[in-house]
């Protein structure tokens, strides 16, 4: 125990006072806050300053429609109106769009009949928002022609199809009803589901990363006649896993003080307003260090059958593939986090961080399914532990070459 | 009390025997040589002597007791295959291996300042083991194998790498530790090291002991056949009847004599046509006994 102990600090001291610590403690979360921020901020202006063309048949729907989407604030689009159009008209504004003096054309044709036909012609074929929004903005338009037909009033007949906004609530399993934001939720479940799963990645690699530096400067050799194989590989798990718990410590501090500022408060408003509960805090570390023993104890005995990081990568897909399962589940579970699949990948132990990440920002599961997963979980890591130190045991001592698949078996079975 | 004691030790991997069979003794006080060509077995010995591997049948004993790893804590290991930690400073490595031996964090940081000033190093202390040469990180792991002021001392190749001036400091060195009572394994494949330090060697090939013994012991089982002379003037008398095999090096002769061949007649031939500067009939060197043991058909 004692030389477990002093190998894991000497393994947390190396890694805490080396660059790379400093810069993923610091930059990570700033990269991370950058791509958000660049994602969120971009997103606002998508579609919007557009010079839109108005080609119909009937003048009246032409200025509702026009009505429609200059009453739209986030779109901000020049519209010129067309009414009646003619089929030179039409090829007057192909050749327009041709030399985009304009951004997009909305033909609308048969606007007396039940089923009028709409076209929208665009020089870009992506721009579904525009798409979305003119779609939209022609339906309400077709409603109030047909209100405002039957003799209501213009103003009357615009507030009648602006429809209503739904606000949502949740009710807690201890009866406690909560004002919800579905977005918001997602947002915080996917945050926090990618810190975790890039944690657990990046301290499971260091482990990996460290054994085969180790075994190149053949440090082992010295090692291993002072300390239990066992031990060295136990120093080494626990030493880095608590670099990564320090990591995440200084996260949800700088997190603490930082949204306890004023400036936070404001920006933290409607999508933004994420909130982190005392027991997301609690588990977050929790399923951080199973995660990490069970994916960082596999990755050290398959680091001691390699000779190179090179050869290391050949078993990346395995180290991602639950990552990639996570997020791939991601839909079916913020939609119904209670189904059985959702339960399933959250008690299952690859995919389990990660998911009850994703269930508990949409629903707090139950006690029992916590238990039962970090039961699981560190089960697992036992299993995984006995077939690595296996292999770690006669890797380190291998040099030369990359084992082979049944060479790896062999060492299972003789040692 | 035996400090080592190897029990006909057997290990093999999967299509060959690494070491077979082999049994030793080593006393406090003594400089044992394991020797034996690349390959031979001395490094898969070793890793058994400290439960690194565990031989497939055989018994090890060390400080008179069954193996187990609390006898560890009384061996120092230099292997063959040097390693360090690069990026830390070598005052804290020599304090971590101090450690790791079972030293308090205060003794273990005394002990390596007052080593590294034995081997004059100490300049090197507060600086990180990559910035330092070959030769400097090999006294550090030669300092860190001592520290906990072992009773078995284990050097695997201890002098590669390094320039005369610091073989010979390290040399002498290890002969005062066998002085203070410490029992020494050297294992090597150049046998003009061990010659002049080992009391007793064991020559293995192909995972057995091929000879082993005190150094004495094994020399005067050998006949006195081999001539050096150094001369000048006509090399002719290497051409002598007497002779099985000579080497001339300007001026500058080793020879073999036949079985039986007669040194004084030999010695009469050469200075019948050269001028005799040295002429010394020796022992045969252990490379040469090691020769003739295996019939020239060692590993490397």
């Amino acid at each position: 125990m004692r030389n477990m102990l002093l190998v894991a600090k000497r393994e947390y001291l190396e890694q805490v006072r080396g660059r790379a610590f400093k810069m993923t403690t610091f930059g990570l979360p700033a990269i991370f806050a950058a791509i958000l921020a660049v994602g969120y901020f971009s997103s606002l202006g998508i579609g919007s300053n557009r010079h839109l063309a108005i080609a119909a048949d009937d003048p009246t729907l032409a200025q509702l429609l026009r009505s429609r989407i200059l009453g739209n604030k986030d779109s901000k689009a020049t519209v010129d109106v067309i009414a009646p159009a003619s089929p030179a008209d039409k090829q007057q504004l192909v050749d327009e769009l041709r030399t985009k003096s304009l951004d997009g054309v909305l033909w609308v044709e048969d606007s007396a009949s039940p089923q009028p036909k709409a076209t929208y012609m665009a020089p870009s074929a992506g721009d579904f928002i525009t798409d979305a929004r003119l779609e939209s903005a022609l339906n309400k338009a077709l409603v109030d022609e047909h209100l405002i037909k039957g003799g209501m009033e213009k103003q009357q007949a615009e507030q009648i199809s602006k429809g209503v906004d739904l606000a949502t609530y949740q009710v807690k399993s201890d009866g406690s009803v909560i004002k919800s934001n579905a977005e918001a939720s997602f947002w915080k479940g996917y945050v926090m589901a990618i810190l975790l799963s890039m944690t657990t990645m990046i301290y499971g690699m260091n482990v990996a990363r460290s054994i085969i530096q180790e075994k190149t400067s053949r440090i082992f050799e010295v090692m291993l006649a002072i300390a239990k194989p066992s031990d060295l590989l136990a120093g080494k798990l626990v030493g880095v896993c608590a670099v990564g718990l320090t990591q995440i410590a200084i996260w949800l501090i700088a997190a603490a003080v930082l949204l306890a500022t004023p400036l936070a408060a404001t920006i933290m408003t409607g999508n933004l307003a994420i909130h982190i509960s005392a027991t997301e805090a609690i588990l977050f570390p929790v399923y951080f260090v199973l995660g990490y023993l069970l994916f960082s104890s596999l990755f050290a005995g398959l680091a001691a059958t390699c000779e190179t990081e090179q050869e290391l990568q050949m078993y990346m897909p395995l180290a991602a593939a639950p990552t990639w399962l996570s997020f791939a589940l991601i839909v079916l579970i913020m939609n119904d986090s209670n189904s059985v699949w959702s339960v399933a990948a959250s008690l299952f132990p690859p995919t389990a961080p990660v998911i009850m990440f994703l269930r508990m920002a949409s629903e707090m599961p139950p006690v029992w399914q916590f238990v039962v997963s970090i039961g699981l979980l560190a089960l697992s890591i036992v299993a995984v532990l006995w077939f690595s130190t296996k292999l770690y045991r006669i890797g380190i001592l291998m040099y030369g070459k990359r084992a082979t698949l049944p060479e790896i078996f062999r060492w299972i079975r003789y040692s | 009390m035996a400090i080592v004691e190897l029990d006909r030790i057997t290990k093999a991997y999967e299509n060959k025997v690494a070491v077979k069979e082999l049994s030793l003794r080593i006393e406090p006080g003594q400089m044992f040589g394991l020797l034996g060509p690349n390959g031979a077995g001395k490094t898969s010995s070793i890793r058994m002597m400290i439960g690194i591997t565990m031989p497939d049948s055989g018994t090890v004993k060390l400080f008179n007791r069954n193996f187990d790893r609390t006898s560890l804590e009384h061996v120092g290991y230099l292997p063959e295959e040097r390693g360090l930690y690069k990026k830390m400073k070598v005052i804290e490595q020599l304090a971590f291996f101090g450690q790791l031996h079972g030293l308090t964090a205060h003794d273990a940081h005394a002990r390596a300042v007052s080593w590294a000033k034995r081997l004059e190093i100490d300049s090197a202390l507060e600086k990180r083991t990559e910035e330092l040469s070959k030769g400097m990180q090999q006294k550090i792991q030669f300092i860190g194998s001592l520290l906990h002021n072992p009773g078995l001392i284990i050097m695997d190749e201890p002098f590669s790498g390094l320039d005369p001036v610091n073989a010979k400091l390290l040399e002498q060195t290890l002969l005062e530790l066998k002085d203070e009572g410490k029992a020494i394994i050297f294992s090597t494949h150049r046998m003009d090291q061990v010659e002049k330090l080992c009391d007793s060697i064991c020559l293995i090939n192909h995972g057995e002991a091929v000879v082993s013994g005190k150094v004495r012991d094994i020399k005067s089982r050998y006949e006195r056949d081999h001539v050096i002379v150094e001369f000048d003037g006509s090399a002719e008398f290497l051409k002598s009847s007497e002779i099985a095999e000579a080497s001339n090096f300007s001026g500058h002769a080793e020879i073999r004599l036949k079985p039986h061949g007669d040194a004084q007649k030999l010695l009469k031939e050469a200075s019948a046509v050269a001028t005799i500067y040295r002429f010394e009939l020796v022992e045969p060197s252990l490379e040469e006994i090691f020769i003739r043991a295996v019939g020239g058909k060692a590993d490397a």
